[in-house]
């Protein structure tokens, strides 16, 4: 029998994840001398969460560029909600993250980031390219090494970061957070925090349907992102909104790597365009934005956001998308740079080499492949996986200064639903808010909330039984289970019958016995009952939406029209203390 | 040997194990004999971030090499 150890700890203030919401949280918490800030992260902070190997983009209202243009902040909550979130928006969460990212950029810079670039035509010597909005909002940057610099920065303020160790379940005492327990990855101790606040920053669930490419860790965004905050999250009674739209599956430029290359309808990136077999252009490719007319030209911005959205619609909110064309048996479709001018394709060379895996295959497509962005165009070939809620921002409905309804209890970042394409902005804003609150909290309170250790003793009872268990199932195979039982019962088109059939199935993943043979096998498992957790909440919420969604690839057979008289809403799921699920229709601002 | 897609070139590495510290996926282990490059414990769950490569200070050397799968691989279309 192994018997577990329990390692008990206090801190003021605890952060859940250390991707970039969770650092930033802890680094702004701890500007608070003598609070004891604690940041747990299931891998390493130097290279875990989304940012782990980096990112190349940030989108931002920038004050002294676009107040030069005469777009203000109003213009660009407009273009946000009506060509990204398609009507889908948390007007206040946009502000938070638009009207302070700038302030952000400017202590990453502090933290020793690179902002600023010598050839720059742009005012502050910025590299600014279009990506959301209809005039350019977002930085490129050497975005490389950001989580290294955050961890050295928190580290630089005194904050203790504990890797290696995954969160399982929040502790209330009276209805406000207490505590929290989690489990080393290592070493399968059980970890029985005691806090004042809490900040929930795990990230979202991405290992919920088949990885197409037949790696099923080769997702876009971090494999061992398995969706632990919405579990622990739904299992304290809190409400999640937009897990329903789980999307189609996705086209990838080269192979499954998925990055962010560049392509018209991602970070617009100079010199990208969209062929077709014959060499037909499908999308025009995008240039470099006019900077030296910065200011000398009258803005009009209606006419320009109409303009963008019509340009928009070859991938959304009108023509077919290329995944669901190629479907129908159209294509091949090829990402082609070949009209790029040296400069131009210089630049997506340096930007891709800063986000995500780009370093990677870049080496790999250029040293082994001899790739010249030149000559040769992408195929978009390989299927990539399915997304829980990429373009509508799924997560935990927070008030305005990112409270959950759990008094000290914030969440932060991908945790957050409501603003479709928050992304690393709405991490780093986010993020340094929810940090800012918690310290107030933790400061105002004088002794911590009685604890009790039930939860913990469960925790260590369920984690010693799959230890001991000599017959059982390997996490790999309730997994696989699991996502095939998504991507069957709730689909690219979803009806009730289907839906309700999965959720019976899901049953049997969830009574099935789990095995492990050391630690690290016990936290795959564990992410499997995460994994499960987001799954039921996908079926039941793809239950209740009685409409399709197109933008947000949301389609039922049974409801086949948009219905924005009863459905333009937040759909919040919760569970209720008899067990029961329970859903709210929140109306947008 | 079954399926493995990151190799270590053992003249080059010097066992230092900073890929074992940053691997997101925790699918490398360090090698019971101190000094020697790392083992690749569980291949299936790589995301291929390729931090393993970018961390490893002997990368120059080609201490460690990550081999795309076959299945992975790009489609392209050359002109030349």
């Amino acid at each position: 029998m192994i018997e577990l150890k329990v390692i008990p700890l206090e801190t003021d203030i605890l952060i859940i994840g250390g991707g970039l919401a969770g650092c930033m949280a802890a680094i702004k918490a701890a500007e608070n001398k003598g609070l004891r800030v604690i940041l747990v992260d299931k891998s390493n902070t130097l290279a875990s969460g989304c940012a782990a190997s980096g990112i190349d983009h940030i989108w931002s209202y920038i004050p002294p560029i676009h107040e030069k243009m005469g777009y203000t902040i109003e213009d660009m909550a407009e273009d946000h909600r009506q060509g990204i979130a398609y009507g889908l928006f948390r007007k206040d969460l946009f502000y938070l993250v638009a009207g302070t990212m700038y302030e952000r950029v400017l202590d990453l810079e502090g933290f020793g980031l690179q902002f600023r670039y010598e050839d720059s035509k742009i005012p502050g010597k910025f590299r600014i390219v279009q990506q959301f909005h209809s005039v350019p909002t977002s930085f490129n940057f050497d975005g490389k090494p950001l989580k290294i610099k955050l961890t050295q920065e928190a580290k630089r303020r005194g904050v203790n970061i504990i890797n290696r160790v995954q969160m399982t379940d929040l502790i209330t005492t009276n209805g406000q957070i207490s505590g929290a327990v989690g489990v080393g990855t290592r070493t399968g101790d059980i970890y029985f925090f005691q806090a004042k606040a809490v900040v929930l920053s795990s990230g979202r669930s991405n290992r919920l349907s088949r990885n197409p490419s037949g790696f099923d860790f080769n997702t876009r965004l971090p494999a061992p992102l398995s969706g632990d905050g919405t579990s622990m999250a739904i299992r304290a009674g809190l409400p999640i909104i937009n897990i329903e739209f789980l999307s189609s599956r996705l086209l990838a430029p080269c192979g499954n790597y998925c990055p962010n290359y560049g392509d018209p309808r991602n970070t617009v990136q100079p010199a990208g365009r969209i062929v077709d077999g014959e060499g037909n252009i499908i999308v025009p490719r995008t240039q470099f934005y006019g900077w030296e007319n910065l200011g000398k030209e009258k803005f009009d911005p209606v006419k320009t956001r109409q303009r963008w959205i019509e340009d928009r619609k070859m991938w959304r909110g009108g023509r077919a998308t290329l995944p669901e064309r190629v479907t129908q048996g159209e294509g091949p479709f090829y990402l082609d740079f070949n009209e790029g001018t040296d400069y131009e394709i210089n630049y997506i060379r340096w930007s891709i080499r800063n986000e995500g895996k780009g370093t990677q295959f870049m080496r790999y497509f250029e040293g082994e492949e001899g790739l010249d962005l030149r000559k040769n165009s992408q195929e978009y070939a390989g299927w990539a996986n399915r997304e829980l809620s990429g373009t509508a921002a799924k997560g935990l409905w927070v008030d305005k200064d990112m409270e959950t309804g759990i008094k000290n209890l914030f969440a932060a970042g991908d945790e957050v639903g409501g603003l479709p394409w928050a992304a690393s902005p709405g991490a780093f804003t986010m993020g340094w808010h929810a940090g800012e609150m918690a310290a107030q909290r933790a400061k105002g309170q004088k002794e911590f909330l009685p604890v009790s250790d039930e939860t913990m003793k469960l925790r260590k009872e369920i984690c010693s039984e799959i230890l001991n268990r000599k017959r059982g199932f390997y996490w790999k195979e309730v997994e696989i289970y699991l996502q095939n039982l998504i991507d069957f019962y709730c689909g690219d088109v979803r009806g009730e019958g289907l839906l309700r059939r999965g959720l019976k199935r899901l049953e049997y993943a969830r009574n099935a016995p789990l095995k492990a043979e050391n630690p690290h096998e016990l936290s795959r498992s564990l992410e499997v009952k995460s994994i499960i957790d987001n799954a039921e909440l996908v079926l039941r919420s793809s239950i209740e939406r009685r409409e399709s969604r197109p933008a947000f690839d949301y389609r039922r057979s049974d409801y086949p029209e948009q219905d924005d008289k009863n459905w333009l809403v937040f759909l919040a799921v919760r569970k209720e203390e008899d067990g029961g699920y329970s859903f709210t229709k929140i109306p947008i601002e | 040997m079954g399926f493995r897609h990151i190799y270590f070139k053992e003249d080059a590495c010097t066992g230092c194990n900073i890929c074992v510290d940053v691997c997101m996926c925790d699918a490398l282990a360090p090698n019971p004999e101190k000094g020697k490059p790392p083992i690749e414990m569980y291949p299936d769950e790589c995301w291929f971030c390729g931090c393993c490569m970018t961390f490893c200070p002997q990368l120059e050397k080609g201490a460690i090499r990550i081999v795309t799968p076959f299945p992975m691989r790009g489609a392209f279309r050359r002109k030349d």
